[in-house]
């Protein structure tokens, strides 16, 4: 009798089971059938272009790393360290000013000031491109508000340089940071800070052995976060026509549209894929830093 | 955990007093403390009890330094320290939770002090490496925080605040964070520790049990003032006022009717235990313990429940009037007793509490 | 914390100065014209001037049309990957964090690179029609399905804080054990409880579209934030104008998602 029980009770959970498991893959089946489509073959296409050459007068295609040695030399090499610099320094200055602001707010007694800084900062953080730019070009440029009324041009001020260029990009990698670093700050608990008075720390030792060496993995994380939005930024670099600043994305506008050198597509193609690179080595240092900072503050 | 001759050498010779004189301290609307008045006697444990809000942390924190009041003084061994700032002070503190630095193992955790003093790497490891040894930790030198059980944490958290060989040791609800089971493991061994050190102690507590268990003295507080301080017998045995009565332990009231010295209760005519109130109208107080229930089929009371605690069973039983009172019998005595069982309930014939008579709800 | 109180208003005194200078002096570059003093003809030229409304109406047709395709492809993707499939979680994870990893501009190259392959290769396949109609500057969906990638890190955010604060399982077991199919449990019992989390996701992809630049400007097409950029050199009053209201529109949107409940994620810029 047991035996019929146990060979009655087995058939319908297999059944149910094969039932289960069959909409998880189909709902995801669309998603995945257009990430192929719309990003894998454009991301195909690129890795493709990068190593193919096509020869002028023949017409034959050959793969070759010409392409990649060539977007690292001459002027597209100039672009990648004007590129790699501006983000550097914007992303630097960003993370100070950032956290100096990000802990001016947390530790407010008001906490309007706490949420209206918090939400002006996701706003901001989204305040890019060609309407920041024109912006800065209204304010700061050679016939900018400012720059009429203080007389910036005669001080030798310019908004098409290099530092003009930083200053815009602090007015979204600010806002970035602040919201990165707030949850940070916000788990540096009270107990270590009062742990540490209690075994005679003054405020400043606090902040040099317990209250930075905490919250580095989250700067360095927001950091590397910063360098890579700077990094792959166009949009506001394009809309300040006319800037001096050699910058890898507008090298690759430019080499795509065909503006500067015809036939440099295939270079413009390497000089993006030198791009993903610099963008997955961001995300590869990002993430463990996260984690790291995740576990110590949570 | 065992201290060393060296460690009770320092400490049990020259034990500190500390005093709590008028300290008041408000945050906007609420009274923290309304003149707490309290001195704690060099060597001796003393645990501050009572419910949340009652000021007992506040007075704690004035003493580490985290709270300034708003008037009084806060002395140690004669000396007015109120003034001076918290990373100046001899106040060894040990938090609920979450004080360890987690970018530090726990050996850099408990030299942590040692290196705000600027002490030699080696003098400072060696130091800590003897305190973990106090504590029963001595080979999770290396382990980092998150990597400890919660009392394997607090522990490092003791032998951190007595790193510095404070005048004081301050413990702040240092148990209430953890399972039952290592509660009262660490509960002994913090008492053992205590005691073997001479360290004076100030500890805060919610927890009865844990306070009447581990203190010398017991300070019981209710919003910002002292109710009592007395020893865990007396105060249990003879509370001083009615809120000490029903905080600590269980107490039920009967009412009675009080006249020449003497109250008539229950059918009972008992002399009155300590001062009296003024009214005639009064309820008398009785620990579960000392309330005797009998069956009897003509008694005017019910048995309304029965709650088995291992040791013995709390009877609830119902008067005529719908007073309810809890007697703790023997698991034995109480068998036949069950739920609408009809008793009689009696007190022995001792002097009894009495205190004014409560509103009925 | 009293003490801080100095450098705290320093702080947020340059933070304030720094922030609301640009968009001041924007406002006021709008209005004061020189040669010709203060003057409202910027904004009272906005609506009428050429290719305004065609580029609004384009970009919020394009918004519409992401927002929908993303949606669709996202919450029963993410609600079935709540219900169980913990295998394919670290997969879509990986795939909506691959759109951080490429910049733009290197997928606008990719982009331009697969059509370029339609007229030099697949002239005679069928292909080839679908290749030029998704190229169709009246509605190109080219566009669509580019944005609908770049949003994809930020809906999948947006929906993931969302389911992880309902019991999705326990949500669809209940309607199911009460009769519902799993497309009605999803609809009637999980939908209305992520509303929050589907604003979110709605409101940044069409913060995303509104101010996306750089795809849009490679492949040559004009939605709004290029037709700001191409009157910028020739109508610089005007172009400051509309960005300053592009700004404000943005910023509304926001708000309110704010507002709504949960704070708002970054969308990517430039």
């Amino acid at each position: 009798m047991t035996a019929t029980l146990t060979r009655v009770d087995v058939a319908p959970a297999a059944s149910v089971k094969r039932r289960r498991r069959a909409p998880g893959w189909l709902a995801v089946l669309p998603l995945l059938a257009f990430v192929a489509v719309a990003f894998g073959v454009p991301a195909l296409a690129m890795l493709n272009g990068a190593f193919t050459v096509k020869d002028q007068a023949t017409g034959a295609t050959s793969y070759t790393t010409a392409n990649l040695t060539d977007s690292l030399q001459g002027a597209y090499f100039t672009a990648l360290i004007g590129s790699v610099k501006l983000s550097a320094v914007s992303a630097l200055l960003a993370t100070v000013l950032g956290l100096l602001l990000a802990q001016a707010v947390v530790t407010s007694r008001f906490r309007a000031l706490r949420e209206a800084v918090l939400t002006a900062s996701g706003v901001l953080a989204n305040f890019g491109g060609v309407p920041l730019a024109f912006a800065f070009v209204a304010t700061l440029g050679n016939s900018g508000v400012l720059t009429r009324h203080l007389g910036l041009t005669d001080k030798g001020w310019s908004l098409y340089s290099f530092w003009g260029l930083v200053i815009v990009y602090l007015y979204f990698l600010i806002p970035l940071m602040v919201l990165t670093i707030t949850p940070a700050l916000d788990g540096l608990r009270s107990q270590w800070r009062e742990a540490a008075r209690n075994n005679g720390a003054t405020n400043v030792q606090y902040w040099q052995h317990v209250g930075l060496p905490v919250l580095l993995p989250s700067l360095l994380g927001g950091f590397v976060l910063l360098f890579g939005s700077a990094f792959a930024a166009y949009a506001t670099a394009a809309a300040m026509v006319g800037s001096s600043v050699p910058l890898v994305t507008l090298q690759i506008a430019d080499a795509i549209s065909g503006n500067v050198l015809v036939g440099q597509e295939n270079v413009a193609l390497a000089l993006s894929l030198d791009m993903v690179l610099i963008a997955g080595l961001v995300m590869a240092v990002y993430l463990p830093l996260q984690r790291r900072s995740a576990r110590w503050l949570a | 955990m065992t201290a060393t001759t060296l460690e009770k050498a320092s400490t049990s010779d020259n034990a500190a007093t500390v005093e709590f004189r008028g300290l008041r301290r408000e945050f906007g609307p609420t009274v923290a403390l309304d003149g707490l008045d309290l001195t704690v006697r060099p060597g001796e444990l003393l645990a501050l009890l009572g419910p949340s809000g009652c000021g007992k942390t506040t007075a704690l924190r004035m003493l580490a330094g985290f709270e300034h009041p708003d008037s009084g003084e806060v002395l140690v061994d004669g000396e007015d320290i109120t003034h001076v700032p918290a990373h100046r002070r001899d106040a060894g503190m040990v938090f609920q939770s979450y004080s360890l630095f987690p970018h530090l193992s726990v050996l850099d955790n408990v030299a942590f002090g040692l290196r705000m003093r600027k002490v030699r790497t080696s003098e400072r490891r060696a130091r800590a490496a003897e305190l973990l040894d106090l504590v029963g930790l001595a080979d999770k030198g290396e382990r980092f925080p998150h990597q400890l059980s919660g009392g394997q944490q607090q522990r490092v958290a003791l032998a951190r605040a007595l790193a510095l060989r404070p005048r004081v040791l301050l413990l702040d609800e240092p148990l209430s964070a953890l399972d039952a089971k290592v509660r009262l493991n660490l509960r002994e061994e913090i008492r053992r520790l205590q005691q073997e050190l001479g360290i004076t102690t100030l500890f805060v507590t919610h927890d009865q049990e844990e306070a009447l268990s581990m203190a010398d003295r017991v300070a019981v507080m209710r919003s910002g003032r002292l109710e009592q301080c007395a020893a865990p017998a007396e105060l249990y045995g003879r509370p001083a006022t009615a809120f000490v009565a029903e905080f600590v332990g269980t107490m039920s009231r009967i009412p009675g009717h009080l006249s020449d010295g003497s109250v008539e209760v229950l059918g009972q005519r008992l002399p009155v235990d300590g001062a009296a109130p003024d009214a005639v109208e009064v309820d008398v107080l009785v620990r579960p313990e000392a309330v005797r229930v009998e069956a009897d089929a003509e008694g005017d009371a019910r048995v309304v429940a029965t709650a088995f605690l291992g040791a013995v069973t709390r009877i609830t039983v119902r008067l005529m009037d719908g007073t309810e009172v809890k007697a703790d019998l023997p698991v034995h005595e109480a068998g036949p007793l069950g739920a609408g069982a009809a008793v009689r309930v009696s007190l022995p014939e001792r002097a009894v509490l009495v205190a004014e008579r409560a509103n009925r709800q | 914390m009293a003490r801080l109180n100095l450098w705290r208003w320093a702080v947020l005194a340059f933070a304030g100065v720094y922030f609301l200078v640009p968009l001041a002096a924007s406002v006021i570059f709008t209005v004061d014209v020189p040669g010709e003093g203060i003057t409202f003809d910027a904004y009272g030229e906005i609506v009428g001037a050429d290719g305004f409304l065609p580029g609004l109406v384009l970009s919020l047709e394009l918004g519409a049309a992401t927002i929908a395709v993303v949606l669709l492809l996202m919450v029963p993707a993410m609600v079935a990957l709540r219900l169980g499939a913990p295998r394919l979680r670290p997969i879509v994870e990986v795939i909506c964090s691959l759109p951080l990893v490429v910049p733009p501009i290197a997928f606008v190259a990719g982009i331009s690179t697969v059509l370029k392959w339609g007229p030099e290769h697949l002239s005679r396949t069928p292909l080839f029609q679908t290749f030029v109609a998704i190229q169709n500057p009246d509605f190109p969906v080219v566009l669509v399905l580019a944005y609908v990638v770049m949003a994809l890190p930020f809906v999948h955010r947006a929906l993931d804080a969302g389911l992880r604060a309902i019991d999705v399982r326990t949500l669809v077991e209940a309607a199911r054990s009460c009769g519902a199919s799993p497309v009605q449990a999803l609809v009637t019992a999980v939908l209305p409880n992520l509303r929050g989390a589907l604003l979110n996701a709605s409101f940044l992809t069409l913060a995303l579209v509104l101010g996306e630049f750089t795809v849009a400007q490679i492949l040559g097409y004009q939605p709004f934030a290029v037709w700001i950029y191409s009157v910028g050199g020739s109508q610089a009053q005007l172009s400051v104008a509309v960005s300053v209201l592009s700004l404000l529109v943005t910023w509304a949107l926001l708000l309110a998602l704010a507002g709504l409940g949960g704070r708002s994620r970054t969308a990517p810029r430039g």
